[in-house]
């Protein structure tokens, strides 16, 4: 039987996604400082602010050393449909994206979308997000909270629970993250690093187990995007001595950093945060996407103060292309860190194939 | 074996020199079988594959269809998202699927309420496409994006560019109160190019138009690795009772079984065409044996073996065979191209409404028409060459041919009758058998048991009406001639079975035509009480024409509302159809033609009355009570009777409005019956008028409906007739073709009898009375064959294939009068006979030694 | 060429066999005359030489191979005749819907002779009879003197060992039945044929090498 192509979707999202809302735009929510956060309701969706994602980034060590994977939920509220009663009003839409990387071999990928309620939905109370059979969500269990993740493809898929073995680590100013110079550039950021992995992982027709170690991001915002801004680099690294590292920085469409931002917690559970004067990333090597053409410097000298860092991808070609919420092109994937620290997580540059649209 | 196939050769070449017009005919007859069941079948695959693909086009090719089982029913949010997190399921695409006017146009178009997200993946063809240039909400803001075919026709209905087909302008959705001012977005670039289709984002069709917290229909694409059985078991078991799960076999079979009967009914006429050709080659090949059977003896004497004088006379009818059915193939192309044409793709039937689909032969099917053409002349030829085969060499070199000595002629009658009584007994018990696979198999057997007894009793009749006609005092060559025929029977019933077969055939399609048209007569008087109908086309009538009705000022003394629905209770049958109407409990038989037993329902059940197609399809029978898909649920409901119904084929049940309302139906009525005021009938119309122009409404009168019900059932038949002719056609030329070769057979004799003074008058008056003599015979026992088979497709085939029960109607003037226009052709054709058998030189004959 | 033992024949009526214990023998080459009274069973006599009717009893030797074609099934009497019988008959039998080419060339085709020498030897044969312009005629045209010179051309043309004539000049004036039979008997020789002429006519009789007369009682030579 013959099987469209699940990926006929972002073909056609553009002209939905982008055609002008006709209506009065929605208010969305702004981000202040000094909100303090409540968990596990912080960890649900907040359907009033523009754009939320909860982000899983992890690297496997069985059933094979340096295996990446990420899953990631998007929410997005375009402004469409706002005055509609209709439950199946396509106000919210979800996006859903999974990754595997097989390093020094090729990254495997897949994706959903659907409006909220039409199979599809999430909780505003705690981490419950799902698009059909991919979801992600928090349980209590009666050893303690873990974070459950499930996905299927035609590729590949994996069911993983998260257990914490560390306390959230909020980002910025107790979760308030600016990613600006302007007070309204910024997002509650909420990390959660150094996540037990263990369960299951099918690929090439075979269902292994699997376990490693997990980063968790869960961000909302209205703007995090300066009208200068075309994209940033952003690092998630589980240190390998328990540590945990997060460093960012938005760029210019000439390269110049406009912001950035880092944030390092030390075994011990000392946080200490980079202010942007204290942030340089310097590109090492450079690689060319042979489909988009975009070049991304995949090894980044990252100076932290005092610190010298450097990227090291275990695969140059992990860029992606997706749909989510416009169409967007970008280099994600699992490197490992040298130099002054050292560890495994994840590198996302976005904006090297045209700015980055929210 | 070379050398042999050249004789052979030179056989055939022969053949086709000397007898043209014989060889040629057999081969249209051939040729007009093949091309009949060939263009059916091929007009019949171009229309499934329309359907199915115009089905694709709108429905997608998911794997599974959740939908209701009532059209009133719907698929609750909730369980299309408990089924959207089964792993199992890739993507399920809910749809809201309406249908509505746009801007009070009479005809409604189907509305199409999708999800882009889910819709990419099952239905890419109902995929909309913004118009960037156009000042137009997008999808999810309430854009409307319309089909080619429907811009075409709104810029049709609006030529000013003001509104028309322009994208940005604002069609004013109507479906019964409910009006939803949209704007044109954009078209559907993959729609096809006869659809007539708005497509809306799902959440504003459901705002705007319903259901409440459910989607018509969800369609589901499976995970590649899961196996669609098993799923489809899974969630059965757990889906509520008014669900069901439709897979593309079960969609594919309802289309096959929407079209079957009809299909099949009109392959059994290509049949009979094709076995009137069949009996057009052995009326020829059989006189040419006979002809020729002082050539074949000189052939056998001179060497030629048994077996080859057997398979010359085949090939000879293999030879007609293959270039008739050749010529039939592209005949039958030409047909269905045209008949599709000029009448749709199911010949007038009614079954697939509104398309012309393209025709397209394969190789496999037209191999097997080729072959089934190559069949029936093989067939046609085999007993004339057993004959060939089995002539005695020497007598036949000397004498011609030789009939065998009819010892049994001295055969006592009672024995002889035997073998046709035997039949028409077998064919009056397979009668009674039911139908198998669904079709009335054992009707068809009974009906060629009864041509067999027929044509079996034929020699008899001839017999002894010949036998008794010649012991009669009658002058000399008119005596002599009876005592040819009643002695040498065989030519004699070759002549006969043609015309009893073709008159046999004519009479009962005749016979059944008009029984059904009697039938639906009377039922039309029964279905139509009131004067006048008020109809809209599927969406529900507007409430202020409900309440206007019930004013005391409107000109009618009786107003009755009727809602249509379907249902459906096989997902591999076409839905059946609820009718909620005003019906009083105690006796439905006011409004219902009610056939059988009428049982009083208990009060605490809902009951129901059913058609008498459901009643048979589904095998129900007044008294039980059936579980009824409704309301979204499963209801126990009590079958109070039966009706007769002619008007939907796949079944219908009738239920109370208070029935239906008590069990929460929601009463939208579609269709009004209306009785004006004695005297106002004029004003009642007017009255409507503006009704109908304002929201679309058809209004007819009760003769209207009448008249345009027999001209639809008129044109239905319109292919029977056609094939009636021609096989009235065959079998008078079947009857000239064998009085020519009795009459070349018995040259000798008739010469004999011209050189013993008999002048020319005299034989031919003698000749065609002997042909007018065969042709009554013929024409009797097809008289009583055909009134055998108007019964057996009256009260058989009818009911089975097409669950349509009636009462046999003979049209004994139609009948008469065809019999005696039969018996003129026949002495037309016996004419042509009789010259041949004037001119033959006297001297010539009488010398040569044959 | 031709060796009759001990034939009987009964008609399934008929009281007193047609014939019983009849024996005689044709040698290569030799033409022999058998006459007889009407109904004495010359016919059926010849026919059971041809294989058109079964003996009761007794046997038919025919041709080199010296084949019995009473012992012979329905398809192997065919071929036997095809083979090594050629026939004439009072009324001709030339076949109205082939060419005289045609017809002369249907034994060549039963034989199964390849199809190139057909040409050659029909025009020989054509020649022989005097006919060498009518192949491509149709028989329709022809006198009954030229259609029997067809049906002799036809007679021997695959070369039998034996030649079977019933009345072959019954049909004819006397004129033309002369020399119709001096031809048949000429071209017969010339090939060292057998031939047994069934006839009425003293004359055709005392043509042949030998006269075989059959009696209600028996053959009398």
């Amino acid at each position: 039987m013959r099987r469209r192509s699940f990926l006929c979707t972002p073909l056609l999202l553009p002209t939905l996604t982008l055609a002008a809302p006709a209506r009065a735009p929605v208010t969305y929510a702004p981000v202040t400082p000094g909100i303090k956060l409540a968990f596990p309701r912080d960890h649900g969706a907040h359907p009033d602010f523009r754009t939320e994602w909860w982000y899983v980034t992890g690297a496997l060590d069985v059933p094979q050393a340096d295996i990446g994977f990420q899953l990631t939920f998007f929410r997005s509220r375009p402004g469409n449909a706002e005055d509609l009663q209709s439950p199946l009003a396509a106000r919210q839409i979800l996006f859903a994206h999974a990754a595997l990387t097989l390093p020094g071999e090729r990254l495997l990928h897949s994706e959903r979308a659907a409006r909220a309620n039409l199979g599809a939905a999430f909780s505003s109370s705690d981490c419950d997000i799902h698009i059909g059979a991919w979801r992600m969500n928090r349980e209590q269990r009666s050893t303690g909270e873990v974070l459950r993740l499930q996905m299927n493809s035609p590729q590949f898929s994996y069911d993983f629970t998260l257990t914490p073995s560390q306390p959230l680590l909020l980002q910025g100013d107790g979760g308030y993250s600016r990613k600006g110079q302007a007070a309204a550039l910024a997002s509650y950021y909420v990390s959660w690093p150094q996540l037990q992995v263990a369960g299951s992982l099918l690929f090439d027709g075979q269902r292994r187990a699997a376990s490693g170690r997990a980063w968790f991001d869960h961000e909302w915002s209205t703007a995090i995007l300066g009208g200068d801004a075309v994209g940033w680099d952003w690092v998630g690294i589980n240190l390998d001595d328990g540590g945990a590292l997060m460093a960012f920085r938005m760029r210019d469409s000439q390269g110049a950093t406009l912001f950035a931002h880092a944030a390092w917690r030390d075994a011990g559970g000392q946080v200490r945060q980079f202010a942007a004067g204290e942030v340089a990333f310097h590109p090492l090597r450079h690689w060319a996407s042979p489909r988009s053409g975009a070049s991304y410097p995949v090894q980044i000298e990252i100076r932290l103060g005092e610190l010298t860092l450097r990227t090291r991808p275990v695969l140059d070609d992990q860029e992606l292309s997706t749909s989510r919420p416009a169409p967007v092109v970008y280099w994600e994937g699992l490197v490992r860190l040298e130099g002054s620290l050292s560890g495994r997580g994840y590198l996302e540059m976005t904006g090297y194939a045209g700015r980055l649209q929210l | 074996m070379q050398a042999l196939s050249r004789l052979s050769w030179w056989l055939i070449r022969a053949q086709f020199t000397t007898r043209r017009a014989a060889t040629l005919l057999s081969m249209l007859a051939v040729a007009l079988g093949v091309a009949l069941g060939y263009a059916i079948h091929l007009i019949n695959d171009a229309a499934l594959a329309d359907f199915a693909r115009a089905m694709k086009s709108v429905q997608g090719d998911p794997d599974a269809v959740i939908a209701a089982r009532d059209s009133a029913g719907s698929v609750p949010l909730a369980t299309l998202n408990a089924i959207a997190r089964d792993p199992a399921v890739l993507v399920i695409a809910a749809v809201i699927e309406t249908r509505v006017r746009i801007d009070n146009a009479r005809t409604p178009v189907t509305l199409i309420g999708i999800d882009v997200f889910s819709a990419a993946a099952v239905m890419p063809d109902l995929l909309p496409r913004h118009n960037e240039q156009a000042a137009a909400p997008n999808l999810f803001n309430g854009g409307v994006y319309a089909s080619p075919a429907l811009l075409a026709k709104l810029a049709q209905r609006a030529p000013d560019s003001d509104s028309g087909a322009r994208p940005g302008r604002t069609l004013t959705l109507v479906r019964g109160e409910q009006q939803w001012p949209a704007t044109l977005a954009g078209d559907l670039p993959a729609a096809r190019p006869d659809d007539l289709l708005l497509v809306a984002d799902i959440a504003w069709v459901q705002e705007r138009f319903g259901p409440v917290d459910a989607v018509s229909e969800g369609r589901v694409r499976l995970a590649p690795d899961s196996d669609l059985a098993t799923w489809r078991k899974k969630w059965a078991q757990q889906l509520p009772a008014g669900l069901l799960i439709r897979v593309a076999d079960d969609d594919s079979a309802r289309v096959s079984n929407l079209s079957r009967a009809y299909r099949v009914n009109l392959n059994v006429l290509a049949l009979v065409a094709l076995l009137t050709g069949a009996f057009l080659v052995f009326a020829t090949q059989l006189t040419s044996v006979a002809q020729r059977s002082t050539q074949f003896a000189l052939l056998g004497v001179l060497g030629l073996s048994p077996r080859m004088r057997l398979l010359q006379v085949l090939l000879e009818g293999l030879a007609i065979g293959v270039p008739g059915a050749l010529l039939g193939l592209g005949l039958g192309y030409a047909l269905a191209v045209a008949f599709t044409r000029l009448l749709g793709g199911d010949l007038g039937g009614g079954y697939f409404a509104g398309s012309a689909p393209p025709i397209i032969p394969l190789p496999a099917p037209a191999l097997v028409f080729l072959a089934l053409g190559c069949l029936a002349s093989l067939a046609g030829a085999s007993y004339p060459a057993y004959l060939n085969r089995m002539q005695p060499l020497a007598q036949a070199l000397k004498t011609g041919f030789a009939q065998q000595s009819h010892a049994d002629t001295a055969r006592a009658t009672l024995p002889r009758l035997r073998l046709p009584l035997f039949l028409a007994l077998a064919a009056l018990a397979l009668a009674q058998l039911p139908p198998l696979f669904a079709l009335p198999l054992a009707g068809y057997a009974a009906i060629a048991l009864v041509l067999v007894a027929g044509i079996a009793s034929a020699p008899l009749l001839t017999q002894l009406l010949f036998g008794w006609l010649s012991a009669q005092a009658l002058p000399a060559p008119q005596r002599i001639a009876l005592q040819n025929v009643a002695q040498a029977p065989l030519m004699a019933q070759v002549a006969a079975s043609g015309l009893i077969v073709s008159f046999a055939l004519t009479a009962s399609m005749v016979i059944m035509v008009s029984s059904f048209r009697v039938a639906v007569d009377q039922w039309l008087d029964h279905v139509l009480p009131a004067p006048l109908y008020l109809r809209s086309k599927a969406t529900p009538l507007p409430q202020d024409l409900l309440a206007a009705l019930a004013q005391p000022d409107a000109p009618f003394t009786r107003v009755e509302r009727m809602a249509n629905a379907s249902l459906i209770i096989d997902p591999q049958r076409p839905q059946v159809a609820l009718l909620v109407r005003e019906i009083d409990r105690r006796d439905p038989a006011a409004r219902l033609p009610v056939t059988g037993p009428l049982l009083a329902p208990p009060a605490t059940t809902p009951a129901v009355w059913i058609s008498e197609p459901m009643a048979e399809i589904y095998r129900l029978a007044p008294g039980q009570t059936l579980r009824l898909p409704l309301l979204g649920r499963e209801i126990e409901v009590f079958i109070g009777g039966v009706w007769r119904d002619y008007g939907r084929q796949f079944g219908a049940v009738v239920i109370s409005r208070q029935d239906y309302q008590q069990l929460g139906g929601d009463f939208q009525p579609t269709d009004l019956a209306l009785w004006p005021r004695p005297g106002e009938e004029a004003h009642a119309s007017a009255w409507l008028a503006p009704w109908a122009d304002q929201y679309g409404l058809e209004v007819a009168d009760s003769a209207e409906i009448r008249r345009l019900s027999l001209s639809i059932f008129d044109k239905s038949f319109a292919v029977t007739y056609a094939l009636e002719a021609a096989a009235m056609l065959i079998g008078l030329f079947g009857l000239a073709v064998t009085l020519a070769a009795s009459v070349w057979l018995r040259a000798r004799e008739l010469a004999t009898l011209g050189a013993l003074g008999f002048d020319r008058r005299m034989l031919s008056r003698a000749v065609m009375l002997e042909g007018a003599l065969i042709a009554t015979v013929g024409v009797l026992i097809g008289l009583a064959c055909g009134v055998g088979i108007g019964a057996i497709l009256t009260h058989v085939v009818n009911p089975q294939a097409f669950h349509w029960r009636m009462a046999l109607a003979i049209p004994w003037a139609a009948l008469v009068t065809g019999a005696a226009i039969t018996l003129a052709a026949a002495v037309l054709a016996s004419r042509h006979a009789a010259r041949q058998a004037t001119r033959l030189p006297v001297a010539q004959v009488l010398a040569s030694a044959q | 060429m031709l060796h009759v033992a001990d034939l009987a024949k009964q008609h399934s009526r008929a009281s007193r066999p047609l014939f019983s214990a009849l024996g005689f023998t044709i040698a290569a080459g030799e033409i022999v005359a058998l006459v007889g009274e009407s109904g004495v069973g010359k016919s059926t006599l010849l026919n059971c030489i041809a294989g058109l009717e079964t003996a009761d009893r007794g046997s038919i030797a025919i041709g080199p191979q010296a084949l019995d074609i009473v012992a012979l099934d329905e398809t192997a009497r065919a071929a036997l005749r095809a083979r090594s019988i050629g026939f004439v008959f009072q009324a001709f039998h030339i076949l109205p819907t082939l060419t005289v080419a045609q017809n002369i060339a249907v034994p060549l085709l039963l034989c199964g002779l390849p199809a190139g020498e057909h040409a050659a030897r029909t025009r020989a044969l054509l020649e022989r009879v005097g006919l060498a312009s009518f192949g491509p005629r149709w028989p329709a045209s022809l006198s009954g003197g030229e259609l029997q010179r067809v049906a002799i051309a036809r007679a021997l043309v695959h070369h039998p060992a034996l030649v079977l004539a019933d009345e072959p000049t019954g049909n004819l004036d006397p004129r033309t039945a002369g020399e119709v039979l001096a031809l048949l008997l000429e071209r017969v020789r010339e090939q060292h044929t057998s031939a047994l002429v069934v006839t009425h006519s003293q004359h055709v009789a005392q043509c042949c090498d030998r006269i075989l007369t059959l009696t209600p009682d028996g053959l009398l030579e």
